[in-house]
């Protein structure tokens, strides 16, 4: 009987934090290069600052993987690319926290469970 | 800094600079602008994590690397593709099933739930005859 200690495909593998914060801010509206990167200062207190190689190169693969969409922004006073999130990306995003909050609860049983 | 942060821009794919290079340069110039604001010490990290930042990026651009997930672990013993896939389906169909319930809408999450029974029902087959335990 063989056993698989982790499955190995592209979607058993955690998100990386660029990508997840991403996805995270824009989970509730669309925003454009700049309030990415102000927001995901916020949403992680200030843990982390994207440069902007890092914030593009990050869009550039979730466009290709169709997880956001890009398009121009007609309320703005410049034109500018906005990013929002498809139905795809959603579900990926929901997907990873889902992955985070079974093994957050994994955690803190076994950590009760030595305290105890 | 705008003339360094476009030359560093050239170090990056064609197609990649023709899709992003001029939206890239106005984020730069706008974080710049607020970095300033917060004295030389925040503006010269500021300034030496973009330039990291696009060389990183270039690099990464050449080399297709991955930014969504981390480079899979090695030493991992190999799982069959059928059964990925087959996981990845039930995966997506939980999280079709999810989403549907999360909207109200319980006819599509009916849609999922049945076939997620199925897609599972298959994956537990590929792993009898792969003689894999859950």
């Amino acid at each position: 009987m063989r056993h698989v200690v982790e499955r190995t495909n592209d979607e058993s593998r955690p998100l990386t934090e660029p990508v997840l914060l991403i996805l995270m801010s824009l989970a509730d509206k669309p925003r454009h290069g700049y309030a990415l990167l102000r927001d995901i200062e916020a949403l992680s207190q200030g843990r982390v600052r994207l440069s902007t190689g890092t914030l593009y190169g990050a869009l550039r693969r979730l466009l290709e993987e169709r997880w956001i969409e890009r398009f121009v922004q007609e309320d703005t006073s410049r034109e500018k690319q906005s990013y929002r999130l498809t139905m795809a990306g959603r579900w990926q995003l929901e997907l990873e926290l889902d992955r985070m909050r079974q093994l957050t609860r994994a955690g803190m049983a076994r950590l009760r469970a030595s305290e105890a | 800094m705008t003339r360094i942060y476009q030359f560093l821009l050239t170090l990056y794919p064609r197609k990649y600079r023709e899709l992003f290079a001029s939206e890239m340069i106005q984020v730069f110039q706008e974080a710049a602008g607020e970095r300033r604001d917060h004295g030389r010490g925040a503006y010269a990290g500021f300034v030496l994590r973009e330039m990291l930042g696009l060389m990183m990026g270039a690099a990464g651009a050449w080399l297709g690397r991955d930014p969504v997930r981390p480079a899979a672990p090695t030493g991992v013993p190999s799982c069959p593709p059928e059964i990925v896939e087959a996981q990845r389906r039930v995966d997506a169909s939980i999280a079709g099933m999810v989403h549907a319930i999360a909207h109200h809408d319980f006819q599509k999450a009916r849609f999922y739930s049945i076939a997620e029974r199925k897609l599972r029902e298959k994956l537990r087959r590929l792993k009898e005859l792969h003689g894999i335990s859950d």
